[in-house]
This record gives C-alpha cells, structure tokens and sequence, in this order.
C-alpha cells in the first residue's frame, strides 16, 4: 500500500506547482505535477501590433524578463526575414549572459542551497575551522575567522528574534542534511554575499536596455545608439563599466560559486544517482556569434540527446509541424479536435477548460486532467530542458571548451559520466554553464568595442520597420534558451497584427503532466525512486524538482491569493 | 555616492491581469506631476530580485501594490510596516513576492523606512489590461497620498 503525499507550493518562495508523490517502502513510485495557476497571455496578444509583443512577454515574469522579450523579437524577425547587425546580436548575447550569471546564482544560493545547507546548524560552527575550510578551497579575500564569526553573529540574531524570514521554511535539522557545521556556515556566508553580487550584475541589463527591471527590447535590432562621447547614449563610460562588472562576475562566479558547489556536492555524491528523469534531453541553444541563422556557431548549440546515447545529436527543427507540439490530454483546456490530438504552436488553441475538483481538496483527479500545463513533446518524446540538456547536447556535439570543463567536475568529484544524468548533475551543469558564460561573455564585450573601434555602430535595421513593407500573411518562431530551459514563441501575422501567438516555456516541457499515452515528463519521472526518509518533511523532493530552477509565473498565469482556482475566465 | 539618500517611489504588479496592476498604472500617472528631483519613481512591475537594489539605493521607499484582503474593494491603505510579517501577502504573478523581497532584504542591510500603499481588489482578471473602474477611481488618492509623503518628508 502506498502513501500519497503532496507538496504545494514547492518553491521555496512564493509559487504555483504542486507535487503530489506516491511513497511506498521509503521511495517515491509515482508522482504528479500540477501547475495551478491559469495561462493566457496569448490570449491578450491576439489582434495586437507584432512590434510590441516583446513588452507583454516580458511582463509575464519576474525571473526571465529579458528573454521573453528576445524569443519574441525573433520570432518577428524570423516572420518578416529582418537581418539584425552583428553588434545588436553582441548586446543582446550580453543581456543573455547577465541574465544567466544572476539567475543562476541566485538560483544556486538563494533557491536551491537551502536544500542542501542547513542553515541553523550553521550557528554550531567553529568560525576558525570554517575560515580554514573557505580558504583551502578558494583565494576568496573574505574568508577570516572575524568575518565568519560575523555573520554567524547576524544569523544568531535572526533565528533569536524569531524574524527568521525567508529562511523560516526550512526542514532544519532533517536527517538527509550532511554538510558540517562549517560548511553549513561557509554556506551561509555566502548566500548573503550572492545576495549583493547579484544586485551589481543586472545593472547591465539597464545600461544597454534603459532601464532594470524590464529592459527595452526591439525588433530589427537592439534600443541603444553607441556614441562614445555622448553623456546620454552608450558612451566610453558606460562600457567601460560593463567591463568592470563582467570582470567581477566573473571573479565572483570562480572564487564563490564554483568552489561552493563542488564542496557541497563533494557530501551529496549519492545524488549523482537520484533523479534522473526522462533521459531525453533537449536545447534549441543559443549565443549566436556569426548570425542568428548561423546555428553551427552558437556558443550553445541546438540538438536533442535520447535515451542518454551520447554519442549522436539529432536536429531540431522549430518550423516542422510534426516536431513539437503540445497536447491537452491531461490539461485544463480543449481542443476542437479532442484530447488525443497534438498541435504545433502555429495550430495551437488556448481554450481553457477547467474540470478539477472545487478547492479545497485532497488530491488531484489525476486519471483525468490536473493541470494548467499543456503537454509539449518532440516527435512524441518527453524531453528535458535546462542547462544539463544544454551542457549534454554540447557535450556531445564535441564543444571542446564545454567537453573540459564537464569533465573537470567528473574528476573533481570523481564520479562517472553516467552521474549528470541526476539531481547533482543538473545543478552541477547550471555552474559549468556559468563559468562558461562569463568567460564567453567577455568575448562578446571585446567583439562590441572592437566594432565600434572600427567605426561599426549599427544598432539596427530599419528596412521592415513599416507595417507596409510586410506581406499580408507570415509566420515566424524564435527560439531561445531561458536560464531554466528552452524557450520559443511562435507568431502568424495577419493584415499586420498578430493572429495567432503561443508561447512553449521551459517549465512546460519539464513540469507538465502526462501525455495521452501515459509518458511522464521530467518532474513526475525524476521523482521515481527518490529515497523519502520522512514523509512528514519531503526535503527530498524539493532538491530533485528546485534542481530544474521551476518558474511557474511563466509556464501558468494566473492565480488567487488564497489558493483557489481562478474561475472560468469570460472577458476574452 | 550622497549621504542622504533620495526618494523612490515603487509601484508593483503585473500590468496583464487587470487590477493586479494597479501599482504600475499609478506610477505612470504619477510620471506626469512635478517632483522635486530627490524623488524617483520606477515602475517595477513584475521585477522580483531584480528590485532588491532599491531597498538598499533609496530611502525612504514609496511602495505601491495591490492587495486581495478583508477590506471593501477600492480601499487605499497606507501602512508603515516594520518587520516582513506587516507585509500582505502580494498577489503578482512573478514568483518572488513583496514579502519574499522584503525577508531577503533585511538579510543583508536594514530596511530603509517604507510607506507601503495597498489598493484592495476584488479579483485578478487575466488578459485583461485596463483597469475596472472601482480601482481606476483610486488613482487620484493614491497619487494625493504620495505627493503628502513626499511633502511631510
């Protein structure tokens, strides 16, 4: 007999995912994932101008912003055959990578670590002890005994006067904790230091997007005119200072961050066997250095891994109807063919149809469906995405700089290959991914000056600007990679307004439920056989499903304050 | 940078479900009056921990965001709140919350003073942009409270 428990909501911060786990002799047998928050903003785009669909997108959420924003340009550009000059690909990979070096380590400290740092063991730690152990793994100039015994001074206070804040929902002192009191404390440090770092970094995204939060983005090109002696536009001054924040990210990310996960991972080995999932892995890749057009020179290349055979990449093709497509089997919506049927996004329908039980309840009617999450496959896979399905598809198309750094980790920890298929392996492909960011980020940044050296200041092309200069019909899709997986809108333009506009998001394809056939996707799959040591405190589940990054506000969109589903919407 | 620090005012909310983005529309009316230059106004929509800066950049803070509490809809509360708990719950769609910013905030530096406006609603409309015309009537209040802020200051 099994016993079915549920997690809802599952991140650690404010959220809209519920996990409901089947346990039967410790481990998990069987798993739903529930998204329970509606979705429409394609709903709102309907009838609107296709040059100001990335505005909206970006608005859906607070975590990826920018790259909506990006997916969207494309996909108009891609409509409309729009060329965008190579210094505005430069800008926007840079505004790709800032995003990524702060999502990440925010991801890393202030989302996932607390499933592996137990924060109040922290206040039994040696403040001696814990600046030896920071400075025999990095040269990190913050690492005295004063400064450790500080901050466990700040936390002691915190815990005292009960104000414990976005710590408080900790499983504390959960047996599956098994870092040292000092590395727990070194954790901690850290944390809060992220905290700061992440606060510089994004200022690039205003410096070349006017503002943060929710840089301007524009089709045809990138919204900054370079002028280096100009007070107002991107002048010496300016990118200068972006140069002075990559170089700190980058210091950030190889003293803190990397040395961090490897020590945490180094006590969580076990880990490189749990969670593994639905071993198909997916990425339309991204960081285009010769063109968007150009694929085989992304930094991070486009393909699909099955069955974890890494020894051949298969292609992916955005446009071939046959390719992705999403059902509704298990989904609150309707199609007007029925729930066996698949739909590319150019055919996609948004009709919801919710058929749950009235809140409150105790669990989900999973026979039928359970979830605002429609179902994406590729030619009828369950795939994963994220930056283990990016590292993998570069891995094994032979990217020699991503091919070192993997095995750098494996080594380090001395795990096999077969270790990334997991938990560990997905929050240890997100640091690779990072250092490799900040490196490549860099590149892009001399690539820039070095274009505007030469007197090349295109920022964009006006040709396609007018709505008269468009057929009367296109369609388009833009790809792209958000921090937690791939990510693609897809347009048809109509008489110069959006017809039809859906969106596929990384947490649609990772957090959905079934497909008519019964195929899980990745959460429901990598929860199978994940040890529960008490059901009482799942902490087990949150660190397989945080070590995908969820992001629900994107993937569902709407939601009430106490809990209860959103009623049948009528306004559209 | 200045010792003293400047003024910011804040509005919050995700502009595609209606009312819920009551704090964006008040900020873009706000943009339209004379404030003396001390005094900044952002729109930080659905901006999660990329807002985190202005708690430690500003001070004070004028936070403008929609609440779903026991009040009759249309009401427009100031609270000064001091600890994280004060904090209603906020109801934008973008994962990290008012609240989960200001916990995380604290962490780090103290909180600078904050006037926190809530505008009670009844419910969020998805897809919907415009306002319903119980909480469009609120914007002059709102746009009066913050201009007696900025002046008692």
């Amino acid at each position: 007999m099994s016993n079915r428990i549920v997690v809802d909501p599952i991140t650690r911060i404010e959220g809209h995912l519920r996990i409901e786990a089947e346990i039967k002799d410790g481990k998990i047998v069987n798993a739903y994932s529930a998204g329970t928050m509606v979705r429409g903003i394609e709903l709102i785009l309907k009838g609107r101008d296709p040059r100001d669909a990335w505005a909206f997108t970006e608005r859906v959420c607070g975590v990826c912003t920018t790259v909506h924003a990006l997916a969207s340009v494309r996909a108009v550009e891609d409509s409309l055959n729009i060329v965008v000059p190579p210094n505005a690909e430069l800008i926007r990979n840079l505004m790709f990578a800032t995003l990524y070096m702060q999502d990440h380590v925010v991801h890393f400290y202030h989302l996932h670590a607390l499933d592996w740092v137990d924060v109040v063991s922290a206040l039994k730690a040696d403040p001696k002890k814990t600046s030896d152990l920071a400075q025999s793994i990095s040269n990190w100039p913050k690492s005295s005994p004063k400064y450790f015994a500080d901050v466990q001074k700040r936390l002691k206070s915190f815990v005292e006067s009960g104000q414990l804040g976005i710590f408080a929902n900790g499983y504390w002192g959960h047996n599956a904790y098994k870092l040292p009191p000092e590395a727990n404390l070194m954790g901690t440090a850290h944390y809060l230091e992220a905290l700061e770092w992440q606060k510089e970094i994004v200022k690039i995204h205003a410096i070349f997007g006017g503002k943060n939060p929710h840089p301007n983005y524009l089709v045809g090109g990138v919204p900054c005119s370079v002028n280096i002696e100009e007070a107002n536009s991107l002048n010496a001054e300016r990118l200068a200072y972006v140069g002075t924040l990559l170089d700190q990210a980058q210091e950030f990310i190889n003293q803190v961050y990397i040395p961090d996960l490897l020590a945490v991972a180094s006590f969580y080995k076990d880990w490189g066997a749990i969670g593994g999932g639905v071993s198909n892995y997916l990425a339309y890749g991204d960081l285009p250095m010769n063109g968007y057009a150009d694929i085989s020179k992304f930094k991070l290349p486009r393909g699909v891994i099955l069955n974890r055979d890494l020894s051949k990449v298969h292609e992916v093709d955005g446009k071939n109807v046959d390719e992705i497509q999403e059902f509704v089997k298990h989904s609150w919506y309707e199609y007007a063919g029925g729930d066996e049927v698949a739909k590319h996004p150019w055919e996609g329908e948004t009709k919801l149809k919710y058929t749950g039980p009235k809140p409150p309840y105790q669990y989900l009617n999973v026979d039928e469906k359970y979830s605002w999450l429609k179902t994406p496959r590729w030619k009828g896979h369950a795939m994963e995405v994220g930056p283990l399905s990016r590292m993998l598809v570069a891995y094994a198309s032979g990217r020699q700089e991503v091919v070192e750094e993997i095995n750098g980790v494996l080594k380090a920890l001395d795990v096999p290959v077969g270790a990334l298929f997991s938990t560990l392996g997905r929050t240890a492909a997100r640091g690779v991914e990072t250092k490799l960011v900040a490196v490549w980020a860099k590149e892009f940044y001399q690539q820039l000056l070095s274009n505007i050296k030469n007197g090349d200041s295109r920022m964009f092309v006006k040709d396609k600007w007018e709505p008269s200069s468009w057929p009367s019909e296109a369609k388009g899709v833009g790809l792209t990679e958000a921090p937690r997986g791939a990510l693609a809108h897809w347009i048809v333009i109509k008489d110069k307004k959006i017809d039809n506009y859906q969106l596929v998001v990384p947490t649609t394809w990772n957090a959905s439920p079934r497909d008519p056939s019964g195929q899980r996707s990745a959460y429901e799959a990598a929860l199978i056989g994940t040890p529960i040591s008490n059901p009482d405190q799942p902490l087990e589940i949150l660190r397989t499903i945080h070590s995908f990054d969820p992001c629900l506000a994107c993937a569902v969109h709407l939601y009430d304050e106490k809990g209860r589903y959103v009623h049948q919407i009528n306004t559209f | 940078m200045s010792e003293k620090k400047e003024t910011l005012v804040l509005g919050i909310g995700n502009y595609l479900m209606g009312d819920e983005g009551v704090g964006v529309h008040a900020i873009e009316v706000l943009l339209k009056e004379n404030f003396p230059e001390n005094v900044h106004l952002i729109d930080g929509g659905t901006g999660g921990f990329h807002l985190l800066s202005f708690f430690h950049d500003y001070d004070p803070l004028i936070l403008i965001d929609a609440t779903m509490d026991e009040e009759p809809v249309g009401t427009v509360r100031l609270i000064e709140p001091r600890f994280a708990s004060d904090f209603p719950r906020t109801l934008s769609a973008h994962d990290i919350g008012l609240r989960d910013l200001i916990e995380t905030a604290i962490l780090s530096a103290p909180l600078p003073k904050i006037y926190l406006i809530v505008i009670s609603i009844r419910e969020i409309r998805s897809m919907v942009m415009d306002l319903s015309p119980e909480i469009a009537q609120t914007i002059p209040a709102i746009v009066q409270m913050v201009k007696k802020i900025v002046e008692k200051k």
